[in-house]
């Protein structure tokens, strides 16, 4: 950890404290804005951030520039953007550690992306036990509307702008942008039907753009150094930026970093996260939340960036890494995330509502020993179909599901003929 | 129009259709559980998966989501699709009971059916299935909810579609749970759709519970008897008993919905005190012995006395038929016309009405479909529920509905609503159809210029009155605004009484005329009264009832016990509308059959001496005596006693009936009456009323008609006996909500209890109750009134 790399979300970050707005501007905070405002025309900047090759850091990785392309920024009012702080992707942290740490970078980022899209109002939803980082996003709002960044006429041009706090009441679906725009409406938060998309109809029937809060923070410095500078910030050429890294897992150092994108998984391990903990051996990873597909020691040289994870026949995610050691059975980490998902499920679709379940019962079966290779067969049958389900949720769900049987499927079936974990665990 | 190949067939639809659709269209069934025709797409239960072979997105894709393209290959039958549906039953069977056997819904179980389509037979889940609490949600519908496969049609229906609010999805993951908040009786008009729209046995219709299998019930396609509206129903019965009523789902006119009062009233049919029987003169005699009697009789009265002597009664539920037949016994005799309802303001608003074009007479597609409703003088709930409905899909669509009403009338949408005194209403619709609303005071007049600007930029509105409170001007004003053609496609309706009331007034050659009709009525030179399907005698005010008691001829058809019935001295037992076929015209004159559910017929239940069925042998069926109105008035003038000789018949006497025995219950054919197209002249505006306290008799959701009154369903939704008074008007008599008074008017009185309302004052609005004094007011013409303290002298 002695060597440094460029930080830019990270670069007022300290231990315990979150910047002030004077630190903030210290570091070249809001001059993004000023320079979107004053020198820019809101089209110059969706022009920037589409050609700084800007990937969404919620877990998706589309295009920022495409998106906002999708976006009738000419639209009459209301337009609506939202900061989706959700973030209940188990193994991910990294929005709450950049609020905690500099919550200004989610002000600019709304505000520059507000005016880049033409959005009139802005909200952010966040998570409900993110309440010290809620703490200080509001103590950033009324500091910057104070200063005369927030509120009516910012900087003396045309451009107002006010941003809501809404903390929500919890559940993972939430992180959904549909359901979540059907949370803040106070609806049931099922995902709703695509199209129309929530460009054309998204919050309270109105274009509405949802964008996760690292992404809206990138926005401003893009404007600041331009595209070229956010793009060679990158490892690797295909990618662009950096990427706050949250370790978690059998590491001896659980942090988030800050690294260029596409760092390759071995360094992330080996020197930021210290190595894998009480001198074990690395066995596997989450590479970007409990929905991404399963990375192993084949793995560790891949640069972690969108497109390199995707053809291992994985994700970037959320870049939430989660590590785990040789002692530890795959079976019984894909039960628990299995859990998971089917206990937050929301409950629309058949799928996910009642084929998780099957499958968690299934898991537990097996990991305890009492599964047959019928089951295992049953379970290899289940990832096509559960993929068709309304939303994403159970298609995450698959993610570990999957590269189980695919990366570890011999673990599997160890299971099965020795009717007990060959870890020991079971 | 994309053509597309589904399973090998091809087949070319409208634009923005989906595959499912377009596969409905090719007679290819995709299975779905949450897909259904009224409540659209959703995309939960995952069932309809199909493959696209060819097109923009190749592979398994959900046909109710996915659009059909030009140029698509659909299969329903790859493998891929096929598992992933296998699959779907297979998660949805994991927890889902396996007892058909002992559901109420077996036979006619979406699920059920899909399940052995999939040939799901073998559960590969272990472990215990899940279950529920069930809720106990009043009389209609039965709570099962571990039959429940989360397809949300429930809700979907109930609040989206029906606007209820105390029904709804709770929980989350697989413990979403589909009930109210706390247990407790549905409060929507509307909740036996529950029992239409739900695939399993969840949501059972409770009063037909476990009373027989679909696959035992008789079944015909019939028309619901218990408003104006005609809404297309199925009614089933077994063993000689009518046991449920259900929805058609065929989209017109009703949409496969329907009233509480229309699924739940038909509980008349099945009365233990039904008269079954043939009378003459006191003494049960074979029908046909009755029948002749009734003729010679009628006819020796009009011979010795006139034909001024006999008065013909029709009747608004009486079937088409039967009143056209009744009105042409009256013209062989040479008689006036018979009277088609003892209020002649509610008949005579139906004869202006029925003589619009009927191009501008709203069905309840237009309403549907209208992008401004202006309801004017109706509580439509009340009178046409299913209008009501319709009003609220017109509203889901982006319609405005404006109410102008002196009573604070309910809706299952929200509205504008412009509270007016009744005297005002045709003054406010004069205004709306270009008047000059000299009557109105400036704030209501500003108000209702809106409406009219509103009304004149609309490009569908629909305009909707009551007949009660508006009368025959108000009807003819309907016309002036229908008539305002100007490019706008400008539809009117009109609340009438009874599925025959438009047919009534239609074929009636002039408008009755009210102090006619009580000079008639009341005549002492009356010997003979026919009563077809009426109650005069329990209906009519107590001074002509009285009169017609002592009539020398008193004959009655009619399948209620009534006053009129006990008394009679000629009885005709008449079968109920499931058990006869026949022909109603809607409010919008639109004339569809309908079909026999059952022979008439005493219960085989009711017959259960000691619990076992019968032993005896008959070459009768029990109390089958009963026959369609219709038939026993075509041997009385000698018609040939069947339908199609009839319609025939009446179709030469009644041009405006041609196509009559054309009409197919089976396929839900219309037969749309036409208007005559003279030109409309606004009627001139009405003398003010003085102003004294007024009775405002409002007609209740359960009763509105005697049939439903009828009905021991319905009991739970009769209103309470109550009077509603303005605060201030409350006040300056001395009495505060919940006193006991004494409502008396016109020489009647009742008790009622006193309550508070938002309406204008000088009113005292009460709900009829059948059978009580009050009732017998004639509708709509707001006599004045006092009240008095119960106990003070």
């Amino acid at each position: 950890m002695s060597e440094k790399t460029p930080q830019v979300l990270f670069a007022n970050r300290r231990p315990g404290l979150a910047a002030s707005l004077r630190e903030f501007e210290q570091g070249g905070g809001y001059r993004g804005l000023r320079r979107a405002l004053r020198e820019l025309s809101p089209e110059d900047v969706r022009r920037m951030v589409s050609e700084s090759g800007l990937r969404g850091r919620g877990g998706a990785g589309f295009p920022t520039g495409v998106k906002w392309s999708f976006f009738p920024h000419d639209a009459p009012p209301d337009k609506y953007l939202v900061a989706n702080c959700d973030e209940m992707e188990p193994g991910t942290y990294k929005d709450g550690e950049l609020l905690r740490a500099d919550p200004h970078q989610l002000v600019e980022g709304l505000l520059v992306s507000a005016y880049a899209l033409g959005a009139n109002r802005a909200t952010v939803f966040i998570r409900y036990d993110y309440e010290s980082a809620a703490g200080a996003l509001e103590r950033a709002i009324a500091e910057a509307r104070e200063a005369g960044y927030l509120g009516e006429r910012i900087l003396g041009t045309n451009f107002s702008l006010e941003i809501h706090v809404h903390r929500s009441a919890g559940r993972y679906i939430l992180g959904e942008e549909t359901a979540l725009l059907n949370g803040l409406e106070g609806r049931r938060p099922n995902p709703r039907l695509r199209p129309p998309f929530p460009a054309q109809k998204g919050l309270f029937g109105r274009p509405t753009n949802v964008q996760n809060v690292e992404t809206l923070a990138c926005v401003p410095h893009i404007v600041s150094h331009g595209p070229q500078w956010f793009r060679e910030l990158a490892a690797v050429k295909e990618g662009a930026g950096t990427k706050l890294f949250g370790l978690s897992g059998h590491l001896n150092a659980t942090e988030c970093f800050e690294l260029p994108i596409g760092t390759t998984l071995r360094e992330i391990v080996e020197k930021w996260g210290g190595g894998v903990w009480r001198g074990r051996r690395f066995k596997a990873c989450l590479p970007g939340g409990a929905s991404t597909p399963y990375l192993d020691v084949r793995h560790l040289d891949l640069p972690m960036d969108f497109s390199a994870l995707e053809k291992a026949g994985s994700r970037l995610g959320t870049a939430g890494v989660t590590v785990f050691d040789d002692r530890t059975c795959m079976l019984r980490v894909t039960h628990n995330l299995i859990s998971f998902f089917a206990r937050e499920s929301c409950g629309f679709c058949t799928p996910c509502r009642e084929g998780l379940p099957m499958v968690r019962d299934c898991l537990a079966r097996l990991e305890a020993g009492r599964g047959t290779l019928a089951d295992v067969d049953w379970l290899r049958e289940q990832v096509p179909r559960i993929n068709l389900s309304f939303c994403a949720l159970a298609q995450g769900a698959m993610g570990p599901l999957e590269s189980l049987l695919r990366l570890f499927g011999d673990e599997v079936l160890d299971h099965v003929g020795r009717g007990r974990c060959p870890l020991g665990e079971g | 129009m994309p053509t597309l190949i589904i399973d090998g067939r091809s087949v070319t639809v409208a634009e923005g259709k989906t595959i499912l659709q377009a596969a409905e269209e090719a007679g290819v069934r995709v299975p779905h559980f949450c897909w259904h025709r009224a409540l659209g797409a959703l995309g939960a239960c995952r069932l309809c998966a199909v493959t696209v072979l060819e097109g923009p997105q190749k592979g398994v894709r959900m046909a109710c989501l996915t659009p059909a393209m030009d140029g698509m290959k659909v299969s329903t039958l790859d493998e891929s699709s096929w598992s992933m549906r296998r699959s779907v039953i297979e998660w949805l069977m994991a927890n889902h009971p396996h007892d058909c056997p002992v559901c109420d819904e077996g036979g006619e179980c979406l699920l059920q059916d899909m399940t052995v389509a999939a040939n799901h037979a073998v559960r590969r889940q272990r472990g215990r299935k899940r279950t529920h609490l069930n809720q106990d949600l009043g009389p209609f519908i039965e709570h099962e909810m571990n039959r429940c496969i989360a397809c949300y049609r429930c809700v979907r229906a109930y609040r989206d579609y029906c606007g209820g609010d105390d029904f709804g999805v709770l929980g989350s993951r697989d413990r979403v749970y589909f009930g109210r908040f706390r247990p407790g009786r549905l409060s929507s008009p509307f909740s036996g759709n529950l029992a239409d729209v739900c695939p399993t046995g969840t949501l059972t219709d409770k009063t037909f519970r476990f009373r027989a299998r679909p696959w035992d019930l008789e079944e015909a396609p019939s028309v619901c008897p218990h408003c104006a509206l005609g809404c297309a129903v199925i009614p089933g019965a077994r063993y000689r008993e009518l046991l449920r009523v259900r929805a058609d789902p065929h989209p017109e006119p009703n949409d496969g919905f329907l009233c509480d009062r229309g699924r739940f009233g038909h509980g008349y049919h099945n009365r233990v005190d039904r008269p079954r029987r043939a009378r003459l003169d006191g003494r049960e005699v074979p029908p046909a012995e009755a029948l002749d009697a009734l003729r010679e009789r009628v006819e020796r009265v009009a011979g010795q006395h006139g034909p001024e002597a006999v008065l013909w009664l029709g009747s608004a539920r009486a079937t088409l038929e039967a009143n056209a037949l009744l009105l042409l016994w009256a013209r062989r005799l040479g008689a006036a016309e018979p009277i088609f309802d003892l209020s002649s303001r509610r008949h005579a608003a139906a004869w202006v009405f029925s003589r619009i074009g009927a191009e501008r007479r709203a069905s309840l597609a237009d309403v549907r479909r209208a992008d401004l409703a202006v309801v004017c003088g109706a509580d439509v709930l009340a009178e046409g529920p299913l209008l009501a409905l319709a009003l609220r899909q017109a509203f889901r669509g982006g319609a405005t509905i404006h109410v102008l009403d002196p009573r604070p009338v309910e809706l299952p949408c929200p509205a504008e609503r412009r509270p007016l005194a009744p005297r005002l209403l045709p003054e406010a619709l004069r205004l709306l159809a270009g008047g000059d609303g000299e009557r109105l005071d400036a704030e209501a007049k500003d108000g209702l210029l809106r409406v009219r600007d509103a009304l004149y930029q609309a490009r569908r509105p629909v305009v909707i009155g009551g007949a009660d409170l508006l009368g025959p001007e108000g009807a003819a004003t309907l016309r002036r605004i229908a008539a305002a053609g100007d490019g706008r496609d400008a539809k009117v309706a009109l609340l009438l009484p009874g599925p025959s009331s438009f047919a009534c007034a239609r074929l009636a050659a002039s408008p009755p005329d009210a102090g006619e009709m009580a000079r008639r009525i009341g005549s002492k030179d009356v010997r003979a009264l026919v009563a077809l399907e009426a109650d005069p005698l329990g209906e009519a005010l107590p001074k002509f009832a009285a009169d017609l008691g002592r009539v020398e001829v008193l004959a009655a058809l009619d399948c209620l016990p009534t006053e009129t019935v006990r008394r009679a001295s000629v009885f005709l037992p008449g079968a109920g509308t499931y058990e006869q076929a026949g022909a109603f015209a809607d409010a919008s004159g639109r004339v569809r059959a309908f079909e026999p559910a059952l022979r008439p017929g005493v219960p085989i239940r009711q017959m259960l001496d000691g619990g076992h069925p019968p032993r005896t042998f008959s070459r009768e069926i029990p109390g089958g005596e009963a026959a369609p109105a219709w038939e026993m008035l075509a041997r009385i003038l000698g018609l040939p006693p069947a339908l199609r000789a009839v319609r025939e018949e009446l179709e030469r006497v009644f041009p405006v009936l041609r196509g009559l025995s054309r009409l197919r219950a089976e396929t839900r054919d219309e037969l749309l009456l036409p208007g005559d197209d003279t030109d409309a002249p606004l009627p001139p505006a009405a003398a003010a009323a003085p102003e004294e306290l007024r009775l405002l008799l409002s007609e209740p959701f359960a009763g509105w008609e005697i049939l439903s009154a009828h009905a021991p369903d319905l009991d739970v939704l009769r209103p309470e006996a109550a009077v509603a008074l303005n605060p201030a008007d409350r006040a300056g008599l001395g009495l505060a909500p919940g006193d006991r008074v004494r409502v008396e008017s016109e020489g009647l009185s009742e008790s009622r209890i006193v309550r508070e309302a938002d309406i204008p004052r000088g009113l005292v609005w009460a709900t009829r109750r059948r059978g009580s004094e009050l009732s017998r007011l004639p509708a709509g013409e707001m006599p004045a009134c006092r009240l008095r303290r119960e106990g003070d002298p």
